[in-house]
């Protein structure tokens, strides 16, 4: 596929990333030559400097040819220019941008076919904010996603010594919740896959990837670990795009704690928040979190445009006793370096948005796509179609599914029906099936399970 | 005469198209329908991308058969493009395509279209009149071809299939 990239930020950079492996043909636009020069040097694809919606620019980048668009730059108004001329004067079929104001995501008419023709907005202030307030409701899990408009849900937890299901098979945990069905799809140790099934035992400081149906899962995290306290109270450090929306969005139900080092900005929050409090100061600063009872704190976000600073804030909030700790981290070397040790999570939040975007370039019907462990393991639903001839899941048993190692098919939704796999569920057409991978690189292995032959009609 | 000659005017024969893209070859093959048959370029383009989306059309050998559903349509539309450069296509065996038989059918598709691709298919496996297509001179020799091919004489290698 030919995929023009405007911008080439955090975001540009990790969807580049993410993409330049599996054979597709890569254009990165920025006026930032350094930046450009230093991707480049990294990942094998094409550059552009210039100015990402000056149709000459695009032209230069190849848009004539390019399947998809994908304008992630820092500016809104570029991103849906840029978008606008590429279906009007180039006639790309797909484009997607990041859009952050949510003026321009409140009327549907800016953003469609008479608007600035985008066919997918991602605002990643929006995607972070979802996945900490999953935080806050299942204090158990390192990351809840959602599938299948939100009847399935995949879990993350991490297994601690003394657990319920340490040390015993997997199996266990049917006998255990009997009138529930679940899946182990993936268990990572040590950084390593293992291939899990009904024998694997379930280790101290495993990472334990779990489906089930959206309605089962407190029940399901319950047994992977002892439930935790419920979270009532928040301290949120940073009060920017994202701290601003995750104080709105849970200030009803919880006890919520903002703090910005800029008076104004302050000013500007206690004008936008109902209850939540509003402190001016730094996240840092050790006396003002004591102050604000900090060791009394069940979750402490840090969430400013500062990695260092969020980084500090929450190991300072950590060894101050606030029970779990949450800290945005942009640079990927910090995330390997720091999440499981004192921080408790570090959301990287180019991976956390990517995966969007990415279900448009998968090849299939794909739906959603979850990208995981910093973009090592994905998690995708997609439609099937056709019949036994036509494509190699249609009308075949688990069992009979030749897939490759590494790929784990968890669940199947079928209207409104969800299903957990076993060796015996026949997959049907028009099924949305979700399907586990640990490792990318067999990715288009996955990709062709789901693609129908050329004479599908 | 075969079902594909069928719905194949002698005007919608090209030869040595110059496309450097799948994107590209799509517009070039809506503009077609649009100026002999009426039909919108962005409707065949978009049902066009739509199905390539599902998976390639792309047979291997240098072939593709990218079809689509046209609303509106009452029968079925056939177009031959020869490629002066192969392009990219996402085919099964990884090689460039550049014979691309495209196919239109109405929204409410029937079996009869089904045993039209299949019949394409079918075409396209023999490996003579493939090389006759890329070797012909002209737009009339390559629709003279197509409609003379006749499914049951296609050689021993389709016999074997």
């Amino acid at each position: 596929m030919k995929i023009v990239i405007l911008g080439a930020g955090q975001v540009g950079a990790s969807v580049a990333e993410s993409l330049v492996s599996e054979h597709n043909d890569l254009t990165v636009v920025d006026l930032d030559a350094t930046r450009l020069r230093a991707l480049q040097d990294r990942l094998d694809l094409r550059t552009v400097t210039g100015s990402a919606s000056h149709p000459s620019v695009l032209v230069e980048a190849g848009i004539e040819d390019a399947d998809l668009l994908v304008a992630v730059t820092q500016s809104d108004e570029t991103n849906l220019v840029a978008c606008k001329i590429a279906s009007r004067l180039f006639n790309v079929p797909r484009r997607i941008a990041r859009v952050r104001a949510t003026d321009f995501l409140n009327d549907e008419k800016v953003l469609g076919p008479e608007g600035f023709e985008v066919d997918l907005s991602i605002c990643p202030e929006q995607v972070l904010t979802d996945y900490i307030v999953k935080l806050v409701e299942f204090p158990e899990a390192l990351q809840v996603l959602d599938f299948a408009g939100g009847r399935v849900s995949l879990v993350a937890v991490r297994a601690y010594r003394g657990g319920p299901l340490v040390g015993h098979p997997i199996r266990d945990l049917r006998q255990h919740i009997p009138g529930v069905d679940t899946r182990v799809v993936a268990i990572f140790r040590k950084d390593a896959a293992v291939a899990p099934d009904g024998n694997t035992a379930i280790e101290a400081n495993d990472e334990v990837f779990c489906l089930a149906a959206t309605k089962d899962i407190r029940q399901v995290m319950r047994e992977l670990r002892r439930m935790d306290q419920p979270v009532r109270r928040v301290m949120i450090a940073g009060g920017g795009n994202i701290g601003l929306r995750l104080a709105r969005a849970l200030e009803d139900d919880y006890s919520v704690r903002i703090i910005d080092h800029n008076k104004r900005r302050c000013e500007m929050l206690a004008a936008k928040l109902d209850r939540a409090l509003v402190l001016n100061g730094d996240g840092t600063d050790e006396e003002l979190l004591e102050q604000e009872s900090i060791g009394e704190m069940d979750l402490f976000v840090a969430v400013t445009n500062d990695d260092e600073n969020n980084i500090m804030s929450s190991l300072l909030a950590k060894r101050l006793g606030a029970r779990r700790v949450v800290a945005l981290i942009n640079r990927r070397s910090y995330v390997d370096l720091l999440q499981g040790a004192q921080i408790d999570i570090a959301i990287s939040p180019a991976q956390a948005t990517i995966g969007k975007l990415l279900a448009h370039v998968r090849r299939g019907d794909v739906v959603a796509v979850h990208s995981l462990r910093r973009g090592a393991a994905e998690a995708l639903e997609a439609v099937v179609h056709g019949d036994r001839d036509s494509c190699r899941l249609t009308g075949r048993r688990i069992e009979e599914i030749e897939l490759p190692p590494g790929t784990n098919i968890g669940a199947i939704v079928r209207g409104e029906e969800v299903l957990m796999a076993h060796h015996d569920t026949r997959i049907l057409a028009e099924d949305h099936v979700i399907v586990f991978v640990t490792d990318k690189k067999i990715l288009p292995r996955v990709e062709k399970l789901f693609q129908v032959g050329a004479r599908f009609l | 005469m075969n079902l594909v000659a069928k719905l194949l005017p002698p005007g919608n024969v090209v030869l040595d198209l110059p496309v450097s893209s799948k994107k590209r070859l799509f517009e070039q093959i809506g503009l077609l329908f649009e100026n002999h048959h009426g039909i919108a370029r962005n409707l065949v383009f978009d049902s066009l991308f739509d199905r390539e989306r599902l998976g390639s059309t792309g047979l291997g050998q240098g072939i593709a058969i990218p079809h689509g559903r046209i609303k509106g349509l009452k029968d079925a539309l056939g177009a031959f493009v020869r490629l002066a450069q192969p392009v990219p296509f996402d085919a099964p065996d990884g090689k460039p395509v550049s014979l691309v038989f495209t196919l239109l059918v109405p929204e409410q598709a029937t079996e009869k279209h089904l045993q039209i691709l299949s019949e394409l298919a079918q075409m396209f496996s023999d490996r003579d009149l493939r090389d006759a297509l890329a070797g012909a001179p002209d737009a009339g020799t390559l629709h003279r071809l197509i409609s003379a091919w006749q499914p049951d004489a296609a050689g021993p290698r389709q016999a074997a299939a």
